[in-house]
């Protein structure tokens, strides 16, 4: 009696899930790829990556069908809704088998009870690995105040994020320029801002907390770029100031009144810099080492109008020797990329680790390019010296801070492509010849993360292992005296 | 039937009927203001955000109910319903451990202690939710008599009470610790076993989930709950009644077990004492000039003008942002050039207030900003007061503005986001999916009565924000758009700092615009700027000015001339023009 009663049930629940399903017949083809966020239709991406999930942009979509199979009919197939989750395992099985292959995306979608077939779109598998996963600040997109931010981790394999800080800790402060030595989450330093603040710097898994402001230099340490080897590292010195647009799609103008750059030596507890890097006449700012940590490449304008009128400020990229060994820098000055006789300005210069390309943001002014819709990512080529917008990765909204994977082969940047305010973080592909596949937003395991977040992910940075910051020990470090750094001037 | 209740039972529906038209009379506001300051998702991830921090349920439940304040009786019933559940609770517990009947009036105390405390807008729902999940804890535990069910006891409802109610797990702790010690059966071994649990929990607990629900300082960390919308005031008052709420029960028991003299009259003493410390409590509680500029503000959010005025004709508005937002209900409904001086006027500071790093003045000035077309300060103001919410929470009323400013501004896919996280609200439900529909047909957005006038509005030449110069960026957009309410603001703005210079220079500005008559208190200036000129006014002022006015200026001139202490004759007949702000006031 038992059996039958279980047989029933089964048969009931058999039919429910049947009718949740509609008989497909008589399908039609739309002819074209499906309308859908985030925008997979074409991009590259790694073997290790989580699921694209995503939502069909269609209204009174009920049910969909989507099949993913690769060039030897491997294959796995969901059945949704609206929005496709995409199961984990299955999923890294299909990419593992796939490294350097395309997969086919075939959808089908009911609607109002017809079904629709779109034309299937490839998703192209790189067999070039990806780093563990990505650090950037979570923040609103907002003015002069500041509510919850923090600095957070993700694996890129996984939806998994954490907190690697928040400003609950220290009430009142705002944290930023996180940054790694070359994607080495064991060397990292970020700015806490605030009563409590200073810089912090993790160096091989040690923790202290650095007074960066000198009175020899402008301000407190701003932008970082470490040295590779790990004994420096660069920062800009800013005297900055914001104002409001009243009247235009941008919000706000970010400008610097002046600017210098200088190195810190992380063993010594020193800063230094030279004239080249100090000069009066002009603003220096976003330094960057190249990969064989014998060069600085950084962005140089012009102080030559008073008082400083904002839209005629415009950075170029120039280059310096270095000698990591002396912490000498070199005689001259090299201009790189003269944008400013284009009536452009360049920022956040980006080597990749292979030293082959540096990536660099280029807008009409200023260098705050977040702000900027028209900014977009350039790269330059330092074997042929040719300069290219990255067609593949711009749009008509802001693309703003980028940085490399540790094999060169990836790129991650800000966005505003997707609603023009908040900045999302997109991935692309760079071969070593510099052509760029089609990027991809960060996937989420909630397609409408993107719509229901209030933050902004604000300097995407790649990291090759988690972050491991004891916080105790960090709120011991920032209560506490801090070191408080000297500077040295270095010679010219 | 009302046999059937008891005093006791009476005695609290009598309580919660008084809260509950507390604050649905005369409170109202106050619950609006607590309503738009947070925002409430029915989302899962809003509800794992919230819930996973010490304290997190309590706060989740406190916003959850503080959503419902938009209806204020709604909000009454729910603040007047959470507090006689405390009270009961109480009662219950003192009564379990054997109180006597006529001892009931104390478990009251603690009641009108919160109800005090929840008269301060930024004393939040959550944290008396806190404490009625630690009463309810303490009064569960009067049931059983096990040592093994006392022990489960201490071992579970610690740490799940830790997660629900945060800080206040103290109180669970010092109650069953006081109640042990008065089981005259326990051994000491029991007794030993138990506080050295009870302690070691405590302590571990809130060390162990420090940093990893949620990233905080010790003491708020400890605290966990939002009884206090700036987590850095420790809430010494919640503290006070935590301990008035451990220790009444067993104070009812001592004194039940006594013999008083006069017994019949202790229940007399002790309504006695409860109105006398009740009615001084409520009253240093209370805040009703605060609620009036809540009901301002409310006003203004609904764009109620005629309540504004109305308002104000009754008593006029003393401070600042009251009066901004009389002013702009007088600019809203054309009346600001001929009546704003009937008003008591606080300079520019009521006219358009400064930018501060606070959540309340900028939420006000941006509504001027958004009535005046300036759509992206409008934006900015209101956001800004969002995040210098000090609880860190979300605004529902600017997630509102920020969808309207992106829409009046024409971006689409942004003011869907807003609407779409606003789908997920109970109350603006309805309006964001309207709206989102809305915005496919662009014709119904330009013909809006209002983002269409807006939109109208938008510049075509864009200057930096200036608070210093409000003046010089009426004047940019006066140039370009044609505005009444702009044009009001402007000479409202010169006359507010006696400018009188300015005032005269900027009024062409105007000439196009479509009156009848110059506004009364233009016409004032205007025949005063002449008149201290030393023209013949009449025959050289190029404005239609009235007759009335010209001679009631002339009347004004002979006292303020004539007398030595003009302003108190003056008062009376002129009160209410411009030539008196301008000689008396600020």
């Amino acid at each position: 009696m038992k059996g039958l009663h279980f047989s029933i049930l089964l048969s009931i629940l058999f039919l429910g899930i049947s009718s949740c399903a509609p008989e497909k017949s008589g399908v039609q083809k739309t002819g074209t790829h499906p309308d859908i966020f985030p925008d997979y239709v074409g991009v590259t991406i790694p073997e290790g990556i989580a699921p694209l999930n995503f939502r069909i942009e269609w209204d009174s979509v009920r049910h969909s069908e989507l099949l993913i199979e690769n060039s030897e009919g491997k294959s796995l197939r969901v059945r949704a809704g609206k929005t496709i989750k995409i199961p984990l395992d299955e999923w890294k099985h299909l990419l593992e088998v796939s490294k350097g292959d395309s997969l086919m995306f075939h959808l089908e979608v009911n609607r109002n009870g017809a079904w629709y077939r779109f034309s299937p779109f490839p998703v192209y598998i790189s067999s070039d690995p990806i780093d563990y996963g990505l650090s950037y600040r979570l923040i609103a997109p907002g003015y002069e105040i500041y509510s919850k931010m923090g600095i957070y981790q993700r694996s890129l394999n996984s939806f998994d994020q954490d907190a690697i800080v928040e400003n609950t800790l220290f009430q009142g402060s705002c944290m930023n320029c996180h940054s790694f030595r070359q994607t080495d989450a064991e060397n990292m330093s970020l700015h806490i801002r605030g009563s409590q603040g200073g810089t912090v710097l993790l160096n091989d898994g040690n923790l202290k907390v650095l007074d960066t402001k000198t009175k020899e230099t402008l301000s407190n340490c701003v932008y970082p770029y470490w040295h590779p080897s790990g004994n420096y590292i660069a920062y800009s010195v800013n005297k900055t100031q914001q104002t409001f647009h009243s009247a235009n799609p941008k919000r706000i103008e970010v400008f610097d009144h002046a600017s210098d750059i200088v190195i810190f030596d992380v063993k010594r507890n020193k800063l230094f810099s030279c004239d080249f890097l100090r000069s009066g006449k002009n603003m220096e700012t976003f330094p960057a080492f190249s990969p064989d940590g014998k060069s600085l490449f950084f962005c140089s304008s012009k102080v030559d109008t008073l008082p400083l009128q904002v839209k005629d400020i415009r950075y170029n990229l120039l280059r310096i020797d270095f000698d990591p060994e002396t912490g000498q820098f070199g005689s001259s000055v090299d201009t790189l990329f003269n944008a400013a006789a284009l009536d452009q300005t360049v920022s956040f210069p980006r080597p990749s680790y292979d030293g082959r390309f540096i990536v660099y943001t280029r807008f009409n002014y200023g260098n705050f390019s977040i702000w900027h819709p028209e900014a977009d990512l350039w790269l330059y080529d330092t074997q042929s010296g040719t300069n290219q917008p990255l067609e593949a990765l711009n749009s008509n909204q802001t693309e703003s801070y980028h940085s490399w994977s540790s094999n060169s082969r990836w790129i991650v940047f800000s966005s505003r492509r997707v609603n023009g305010l908040y900045t999302m973080p997109f991935i692309a592909h760079i071969d070593a010849d510099g052509n760029a596949g089609k990027p991809f937003l960060l996937p989420q395991e909630d397609p409408d993360f993107y719509d229901m977040t209030f933050y902004s992910f604000n300097v995407p940075e790649f990291i090759s292992q988690p972050v491991n910051l004891n916080l105790d020990q960090l709120e011991d470090a920032v209560s506490n005296e801090h070191i408080q750094l000297r500077f040295e001037e270095k010679n010219n | 039937m009302l046999k059937k209740i008891s005093l006791s039972g009476l005695s609290s529906l009598l309580l919660g009927l008084v809260i509950f038209l507390f604050f649905g009379l005369f409170y109202a506001f106050h619950l609006h203001y607590q309503e738009q300051y947070q925002l409430f998702l029915f989302t899962a991830d809003y509800f794992f955000e919230r819930v996973m921090q010490p304290g997190g349920l309590s706060n989740y439940l406190g916003a959850f109910f503080t959503q419902f304040y938009f209806y204020p009786w709604i909000g009454s019933f729910i603040l007047a319903t959470l507090l006689i559940f405390f009270q009961r609770i109480l009662l219950g517990t003192a009564r379990n451990l054997g109180a006597a009947k006529n001892f009931f009036v104390l478990s009251f105390f603690p009641v009108l202690m919160y109800w005090g405390l929840l008269c301060d807008e930024n004393y939040l729902t959550g944290g008396l939710v806190a404490i009625l999940f630690v009463s309810l804890s303490n009064y569960l535990y009067t049931f059983s008599r096990s040592g093994t069910v006392k022990i489960l006891f201490i071992l579970l409802g610690i740490p799940l009470l830790y997660l629900i109610a945060g800080g206040s797990v103290l109180f669970f702790f010092l109650f069953l610790l006081i109640y042990e010690v008065n089981e005259k059966t326990r051994s000491w071994k029991f007794l030993l076993l138990f506080n050295l649990l009870g302690v070691l929990l405590i302590l571990t607990i809130p060390f162990f989930l420090k940093n990893r629900l949620g990233m905080f300082p010790p003491v708020p960390s400890f605290v966990g709950v939002n009884y206090f919308r700036f987590p850095i005031n420790f809430p010494v008052i919640v503290v006070v009644i935590g301990f008035l709420l451990v220790a009444l029960p067993f104070v009812s028991k001592y004194l039940s077990s006594r013999q008083f003299p006069f017994k019949k009259s202790i229940l007399i003493v002790q309504v006695i004492v409860f109105l006398l410390f009740g009615s001084w409590f409520i009253h240093r509680s209370v805040d009703f000039e605060r609620e009036e500029i809540m009901e301002y503000d409310f006003y203004v959010r609904m764009r109620k003008w005629e309540e504004i005025i109305h308002k104000a004709e009754v008593k006029t508005p003393q401070s600042p942002l009251s009066v901004t937002c009389l002013n702009l209900a007088l600019g809203k409904k054309g009346q600001l050039g001929d009546r704003m001086f009937e008003f008591f006027q606080k300079g520019d500071e009521g006219l358009i207030p400064d930018f501060v790093k606070d959540f309340t003045i900028p939420m006000v000035a941006g509504e001027v900003y958004y009535h005046l077309g300036l759509i992206n300060t409008a934006q900015r103001f209101s956001f800004e007061a969002m995040e210098a919410l000090p609880d860190y929470q979300k605004s529902v009323r600017t997630i509102k503005r920020l969808a309207e400013t992106s829409l009046i501004k024409g971006n689409y896919v942004l003011s869907k986001k807003y609407l779409k996280i606003l789908q997920n609200t109970f109350y603006y439900r309805k309006w964001a999916t309207y709206l989102e529909r809305a915005m496919k047909n662009e014709d119904l957005i330009n013909q809006h009565p209002e983002y269409g006038v807006l939109r109208r509005m938008k510049l075509d030449r864009d200057f930096f924000f200036s608070d210093q110069e409000k003046d010089m960026m009426l004047g940019i957009i006066l140039s370009e758009k044609k505005s009444k309410l702009v044009f009001e603001y402007l000479m409202a703005y010169c006359l507010l700092n006696k400018d009188i210079q300015h005032f005269v220079q900027y009024f062409p500005l105007g000439e196009t615009l479509p009156y009848f008559t110059i506004p009364r208190h233009f016409q004032e200036a205007l025949v005063y700027a002449w008149d201290v000129s030393k023209s013949e006014v009449i025959k050289d002022i190029p404005y239609p000015i009235n007759r009335e006015i010209q001679s009631s200026l002339n009347k004004y001139r002979k006292v303020y001339t004539s007398q030595s202490n003009p302003q108190s004759l003056l008062r009376k007949d002129f009160g209410d023009t411009y030539w008196y702000y301008f000689h008396f006031r600020n």
